[in-house]
């Protein structure tokens, strides 16, 4: 097993630095290359080696292939890096297609990250304690853009809801993959390759991802690492992860609302009851964050954190107490799909698609205390909220892409015929990929609700690459 | 209910005609929804149709092979009646394409007849065939939808909370025999015909014939056999070039429009003589797996194919394999590394440039890097390409057949209760036979550890 070399990896990979309430993600443009590269070499980045406290200030950095281009990056490295990221999130017609970003959400419409929006080059993550340490680091940064060569396309804030919600009222953050070589604590069924995450380590089938390499001589001072495969090689990637990024904006309202006119009479108890009943069936967890598997009938905030369970050998193959098409269970099939449902063979197969979630939630909240009973029946308030979703692979194609695609938004997904993910799905674009049905499998027999409404909408997005703190030097570095 | 045919017509393309062929096939991306030229949604019988084109190359001796058109469909037997209504119904479409070939009729000796003649003569024995399930008609997986469909809204319409599942299956069956467009469902669908099966039974059990008469001579070369495997299996050179960004996203931009996707990939057998009887001989093995071991919806550890063959061409020098599934290529490309690798393994290593495999069946496709580098490199672009139920998976189709079985089965309360957690999803497929849970159940990755 490769222990990580945590000084080189940012802290936001390993770290969610949940002691930190408050962020800021700079939407940068490259106006000077030079002076940003200066800037870059003087950055003080975070690297993952401590868990932050709360009177930390944390900074981390992403570019996108545009950005490493500017700085001159030469094309034969750009050429090595995963061809999703270097075409881009709205590259190919495809790409909207799998990502499902059509109609609201297609990126003609964003705000950000489209193709008639400035030109994202860097992603500068800034995290503190408080509203007033978050604007110092941000001041004490960046300063006033341009004497750095920047330019600011726009900063995006974040709220820290209570208990850990987002904003249709539910308990995220909670299930994260455990880190071969990282992570100490952790089931077998949830341990996962450091490669995976991290390039320049093995991933799920014992391998290295790809990753630009260059050659000695282009490494003239030698910042980088020795690729581990191939010694020959100085190692660009190594240490670095593909940042996801998706800006996606929730209409609370429309979702309890929906929620209020299919659950009454479908579901056990008062409107608040029954729809609270239904959107958990539709998360798999309640509000507090209990998982249905293992509390199928009743919230039980004692399992708010509680994230030791499968499917099929929990007892649950069927789907009766968190159902098939749930978001935890589509995103996450645990030991649900093939080759053999249950069984080591198919967890094993399941852990070559995951990602670590480090996502914040943006937008005043619906209700001040977050609980359902006071976020339903309040009248729309028109107010723009969501989630900053944002995630860490090695394989965009393999993890992020294949869950939003192959499950979130299939309609298909385990047997199913026309759910797709309930709670953030696309609805599909045509005919033949319609969604908007949800299935709660029950005996005797299932219930399902028709006709569901888009909930989520893409506001802006973009694939970036966060260098490993070596290769930010040698980015730094280059002529 | 019939079984299923595949046609294969190959028919080399005219000197200069490759360029307007092309362009009048088009691409999946531009038609998608329908391509009216040859309107294959008029056909009845067919489940899939496609055609392409096999750009001029050359083999490895550099012999030159020509551009070829190809045309595939997959069919309700009989194969008589699908190229009938294909010269008749497709007539005009048939004849324009076909018209950039050689050997096709003349405009004024055209007709039903030598449209049908030419299409036999240029039609080209599969190796070997998987049918998702054999005997399952475009009709039947039509018919058995809407019955879901309408079981569906019947459900949505009432509250069932307090019936028990006896009585709610009667319930059901009450619904469906009250609906005359539904009656068909109350019956089993019908097997297909004696005679295929006897046919089937008599190949299935003549070729067991011949292994157990061979098996003295087969143990006898094992040991020859095994050495001449791994010598070429370390000479072989596997093929570590990319192809280029902009052809992996022209395959990328004809797919997923629907939960259908499809893929071809053609390549050249690798050379010589010991190659080359592998080759048949695993082929031969292909045929006799899919006909007779993986034919109840599973093929080597996927079910997510509906269909899919193996055609050698060129004079034996070439061989393409097609494919018709659920999902994105990448989840199938993940499906054949984690699931299938063995079997594919065994097929594909035998083709020029695969990567490298040990004793046949490891190593290979369980490169993940090595693979996915490599399929793009074999990949052909198929023009035109028609699913005749591009919203059903598999699993849709398999579960929709055992809804309609269910109405007419004796079920105790267990079973009932199972019957009726089919409604809105079905994930429990019906059992593999004996031989293939077996195979499928073999822990390859221990075994191929040994291997190394
Ligand atoms: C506004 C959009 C979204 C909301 C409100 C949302 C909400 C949630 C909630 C409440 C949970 C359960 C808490 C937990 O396990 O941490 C969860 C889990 C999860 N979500 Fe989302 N999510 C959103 C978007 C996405 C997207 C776009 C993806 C990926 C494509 C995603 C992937 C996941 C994964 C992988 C899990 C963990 C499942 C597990 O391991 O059990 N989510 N999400």
């Amino acid at each position: 097993m490769s222990t990580l070399q945590v000084k080189e990896i940012q802290g936001i990979v390993l770290h969610g630095y949940g002691s930190l309430n408050h962020a800021g993600f700079l939407l940068l443009q490259v106006q000077n290359a030079a002076l940003v590269k200066v800037w870059l070499g003087t950055l003080p980045l975070r690297t993952s080696e401590q868990r932050p406290e709360a009177a930390d200030l944390c900074i981390n950095i992403a570019f996108t292939a545009a950005g490493l281009k500017k700085l001159g990056l030469a094309e034969d490295q750009l050429g090595m890096f995963a061809g999703e990221f270097t075409e881009g999130m709205t590259g190919t017609e495809h790409r909207r297609r799998i990502l499902g970003d059509h109609g609201e959400s297609s990126p003609e419409q964003w705000r950000w990250g489209g193709p008639g929006n400035d030109g994202v080059d860097v992603l500068l993550l800034c995290y503190a304690g408080d509203e007033e340490a978050l604007n110092r680091v941000v001041e004490r940064t960046v300063g006033d853009y341009e004497s750095r060569g920047l330019r600011l396309i726009e900063r995006l804030g974040t709220v820290k809801l209570p208990d850990r919600k987002e904003h249709f009222g539910f308990r995220d953050g909670i299930s994260q993959p455990a880190i071969m070589g990282f992570d100490e604590e952790g089931t077998p069924g949830n341990m996962v390759a450091a490669g995976e995450f991290v390039l320049g380590y093995p991933n799920a089938y014992g391998q290295y991802t790809d990753r630009p390499l260059v050659r000695p001589e282009q490494d003239p001072l030698h910042l980088l690492p020795v690729a581990p495969e191939a010694a020959s090689h100085h190692d660009l990637g190594m240490n670095g992860s593909y940042l996801v990024f998706r800006q996606l904006s929730q209409d609370v309202h429309e979702f309890w609302n929906y929620l209020a006119q299919q659950a009454p009479g479908k579901f056990a108890g008062d409107t608040t009851q029954a729809c609270i009943a239904l959107a958990s069936k539709m998360v798999g967890r309640w509000p507090s964050g209990a998982p249905l598997v293992n509390s199928p009938q009743a919230d039980n905030p004692a399992l708010a954190d509680d994230n030791d369970f499968m499917f099929v050998r929990s007892g649950d193959a069927d789907g009766l107490k968190c159902p098939i098409g749930s978001h935890v269970r589509r995103s996450n099939p645990r030991d649900a799909l093939d080759p053999e449902p249950g069984s080591d063979r198919s967890i094993e197969v399941g852990k070559r698609h995951r990602i670590i979630r480090r996502g914040r939630a943006y937008g005043p909240p619906a209700a001040a205390s977050m609980q359902p009973g006071e976020i339903i029946g309040k009248p729309a308030d028109n107010q723009e909220r969501g989630l900053h979703f944002f995630c860490f692979n090695t394989h965009i194609g393999r993890q992020f892409e294949f869950i939003q695609y192959t499950w979130v938004n299939s309609p298909k997904f385990d047997g199913l015929y026309e759910d797709d993910d309930p709670l953030i799905g696309d609805r599909g674009a045509t005919e033949q990929t319609r969604g908007g049905v949800f299935t709660v499998q029950q005996e005797p027999v299932r219930k399902r609700v028709t006709g569901m409404p888009r909930f989520v909408t893409v506001r802006g997005g973009g694939y970036f690459f966060m260098p490993g703190i070596s290769a930010v030097r040698y980015l730094a570095s280059l002529k | 209910m019939p079984h299923q045919e595949a046609l294969t017509v190959i028919a080399r393309i005219r000197d200069g005609q490759v360029t307007p062929l092309k362009k009048m096939l088009g691409s999946i991306r531009e038609h998608h929804e329908s391509w009216d030229l040859v309107p294959f949604a008029k056909l009845a019988r067919v489940h899939f149709a496609r055609f392409m084109v096999f750009d001029a190359t050359h083999d490895l001796d550099s012999d030159s092979l020509p551009p070829q058109l190809v045309l595939l469909t997959n069919v309700d037997a009989p194969l008589s009646d699908h190229l009938e209504e294909l010269a008749t119904v497709c007539a005009d479409g048939l004849d324009r394409v076909f018209a950039h070939c050689e050997d096709y009729p003349a405009l004024n000796a055209r007709s039903p007849t030598t449209r049908v003649q030419f299409l036999e003569q240029h039609s080209c024995r599969s190796d070997a065939v998987h049918v998702n399930r054999r005997g399952r008609s475009v009709e039947q997986i039509r018919q058995e939808e809407s019955l879901r469909s309408e079981i569906d809204k019947f459900l949505d319409a009432n509250d069932f909370d307090a019936v028990v599942p006896a009585t709610l299956k009667e319930r059901i069956t009450a619904f469906v025999r009250g609906r005359s467009d539904l009656a068909w469902a109350l019956r089993p669908p019908e097997p297909p015909a004696l005679s295929w099966r006897i046919k089937e039974w008599a190949h299935k059990y003549f070729s067991l014939l011949a292994v157990l008469l061979l098996s003295p001579l087969i143990l006898l070369c094992l040991p020859l056999f095994l050495y001449l495997l791994r010598r070429h299996e370390r000479r072989d050179v596997p093929d570590t070039s990319s192809a280029s960004a902009e052809s992996i996203r022209a395959f990328r931009d004809d797919e997923d429009f629907w939960p259908h996707n499809q893929v071809v990939a053609v390549g050249l057998f690798k050379p010589g003589l010991f190659r080359e009887s592998v080759a048949r001989v695993i082929l031969r093995m292909a045929d006799f797996a899919t006909r007779h071991i993986y034919n109840r919806g599973i093929l080597s550890g996927l079910n997510t194919i509906h269909f899919a063959r193996w055609v050698t061409f060129d004079d034996g020098r070439r061989l393409f394999f097609t494919s018709n599934y659920d999902g994105s290529l990448e989840s199938y490309m993940n499906d054949f590394i984690d699931k299938a690798a063995w079997g594919l393994n065994a097929i594909f290593s035998n083709g020029d440039g695969f990567p490298r495999t040990e004793f046949l069946f490891c190593g290979g496709i369980t490169d993940e890097k090595a693979y996915k580098r490599f399929l793009p490199t074999r990949q052909v672009q198929t023009n035109v390409w028609y699913s005749a139920y591009p919203h059903l998976t598999t699993k849709n189709i398999a579960n929709n057949e055992a809804i309609r079985r269910g109405l007419s089965e004796r079920m105790d309360d267990e079973q009932t209760r199972e019957w009726l957690r089919r409604f809105g999803s079905g994930n429990r497929l019906s059992e593999s036979g004996w031989v293939a849970r077996q195979l499928d159940s073999l822990p390859w990755e221990r075994i191929c550890r040994h291997c190394k």
